[in-house]
């Protein structure tokens, strides 16, 4: 039978590439690029199309987690080039756009949170940010909204509350819900305290 | 906008099949079947302006979770959570059951009569889907299990118009097709689809669009597009899913939906958490967008939600607000609507064979069963 997967994976394991996500819309600088190819990841996807590997391992092949690593490493530099630029907006988009959502590694997630969290705290003028910054990125910062709330350090929660009132107005509940439900894109590497965590937010918050 | 029938105080879970135009009045005479939440159907009659009751059908040992009424046929499957179903047939002014032996383990959770009415798929939390077809020699419902490729329980079935194909969704996120041909039952007719051919239970094409869980799957009335509901504020469209499957994602801005009903071909209906319908409508390219909420509502409350969230947030935190003022911070419910709590079912009612749906109608955890007129307040596209 046919199969059809949400996410953006290399274009053998959809049996028609580009017939996944909206229509007519150019890809989105958000979505994870594939990961890097050469004879050793051909191999692992051979597997993978096999069914002998399963999507995860498949994504955090060494290889794999060395590329994100060092791209966000990359990312972190040009951000603190546009801070310097006081490009606050342009940082924080930056920081979003290819975020390692489907690996399951807790260093890359990690290490993005860490640039994400620099270029949001650098933000004063929260509504002037949201008049430049597109509607795709508002699953993912609300999703790194909850990450920041859950850490319990003062000023960044103070931070990601006020941008989280704003946000919610422009995207609506069903943001929030699509950050609390998705399990397979993540900023957090999934952990079952982490979740009950975020339910008894949202259960005390309404 | 509608009648309302408030038939009892608690919630009603399953609710309502509502098809019939009893036309020898002259009048259009609207029949009800629900479930008021209890092991009982009702069968009500709204006749000029008041809600008769006429038969209560009472032979499940535990809630009624599904019902469904075939038109031409004029019988009413239930399933139950007792794993059992009946199929029941009216013989003067009574109604007659007979049980369908489902071979369930778990509770069964929905079912509907095919477009044919010759077959009827149950889904069940046994994580299997049992189609029951009427075996004339015996003289007694047969059902063939779908055991196979569910990963958990299954919450809603729908059938394409070809009478074999089978949507079903569920709480692995997944939308499934199956064909369900079954020799003796289904010709293998000019529209029985593509070249190959299908054995019974074999899945045709596994969506896998939403990462928690699905609801409510349709098709649209030419069978070219399916609709479900994910748990994450999403509805999939998904077109051609035989052939080369497309499917569009639309966020909801708020609260998800638990089931869709097919309008027209270009138009669909979703309700949900939100306690009032939504419009979703496709242009002529075939992409669909939300246009409205089919109630208007009153004003809402004075502080907005998201700024009561925020201080809920901050008041976990033990941050104080400035410039904020009550401690009472009310849970803003939707007020001046139709419904007052989620609504969980929406059933088309239907005059004679019109491919446009004008009325339908919407049952809710809330209690009420509302009737919706569509005819004076939007431009159906066909």
């Amino acid at each position: 039978g046919k199969s059809l997967t949400a996410c953006s994976e290399p274009s053998s394991l959809a049996p028609q590439p580009g017939s996944v996500g909206d229509r007519g819309r150019r890809p989105s600088p958000l979505c994870e690029p594939p990961p890097r190819s050469n004879q050793k990841t051909q191999h692992c996807l051979a597997l993978l199309v096999a069914g002998e590997m399963s999507s995860a391992a498949y994504l955090d092949t060494d290889e794999n987690l060395e590329a994100l690593i060092s791209r966000i490493e990359q990312k972190s530099r040009k951000i603190e080039t546009l801070l310097k630029q006081s490009k606050p907006v342009e940082a924080l988009k930056t920081a979003l756009e290819g975020s390692p959502l489907k690996t399951r590694d807790e260093r890359c997630k990690s290490a993005n949170w860490i640039v994400v969290h620099r270029a949001m705290m650098a933000i004063r003028d929260i509504d002037g940010m949201f008049n430049s910054l597109d509607t795709e990125y508002y699953d993912i910062l609300m999703k790194y909204l909850y990450r920041g709330l859950s850490t319990g350090d003062r000023p960044t929660c103070d931070q990601c509350l006020k941008i989280h009132e704003k946000l919610t107005e422009r995207a609506g509940l069903g943001c929030i819900l699509r950050s609390l439900a998705d399990t397979v894109n993540t900023v957090f590497v999934v952990d079952k305290s982490i979740v009950a965590y975020l339910q008894l937010v949202w259960l005390v918050a309404s | 906008m509608g009648c309302r029938l408030v038939p009892g105080k608690c919630p009603l879970a399953v609710l309502s099949v509502i098809p019939y135009s009893d036309g020898t009045f002259n009048q259009s005479v609207t029949v009800i079947a629900f479930c008021p939440n209890t092991t009982e159907v009702h069968i009500y009659k709204f006749f000029t302006d008041k809600w008769e009751k006429l038969h209560v059908l009472a032979k499940h040992d535990q809630i009624v979770s599904g019902i469904d009424w075939s038109r031409s046929s004029n019988k009413i499957v239930t399933v139950s959570h007792d794993r059992n179903s009946y199929v029941w047939t009216q013989e003067g002014q009574d109604w007659v059951p007979t049980l369908v032996i489902l071979k369930l383990n778990r509770a069964a959770l929905c079912v509907h009569w095919s477009p044919k009415e010759n077959k009827f798929a149950v889904g069940s939390g046994a994580k299997s889907v049992s189609i029951c077809y009427y075996e004339q020699e015996n003289n007694w419902w047969i059902s063939k299990v779908i055991r196979k490729k569910h990963e958990s329980s299954v919450t809603s079935v729908a059938w394409h118009p070809n009478n074999i194909h089978l949507a079903t969704t569920s709480t692995d996120g997944k939308c499934r097709v199956f064909s369900t041909i079954i020799k003796g039952v289904d010709t293998r007719g000019p529209q029985a689809g593509a070249s190959v051919d299908w054995k019974f239970g074999e899945q045709i094409a596994q969506l896998d669009l939403s990462p928690t869980w699905a609801f409510g799957v349709r098709w649209s009335p030419s069978g070219k597009t399916l609709a479900y509901a994910g748990h994450s504020s999403m509805i999939y469209f998904v077109d051609d899913v035989e052939g080369s499957p497309a499917a569009q994602n639309l966020a909801l801005r708020d609260l998800p939906l638990r089931d869709i009903l097919f309008v027209s071909e270009k138009m669909a209906i979703g309700v949900g958490f939100d306690c009032n319908p939504l419009i979703f409508a496709a242009d002529e390219t075939g992409l669909w967008s939300f246009v409205r909420y089919l109630d208007e509502r009153k004003v809402t409350p004075s502080t907005s939600k998201a700024s009561q969230l925020s201080e809920a947030l901050g008041k976990l935190y033990g941050q104080s607000r400035q410039g904020s003022s009550s401690d009472t911070v009310e849970p803003s419910k939707p007020r001046g609507g139709a419904h007052e709590n989620c609504i969980t079912c929406i059933v088309p009612l239907r005059k004679g064979s019109e491919s446009i749906v004008k009325r339908f109608s919407t049952s809710g955890l809330d209690g009420k069963i509302v009737v919706w007129d569509l005819e004076n307040h939007i431009t159906i596209p066909k």
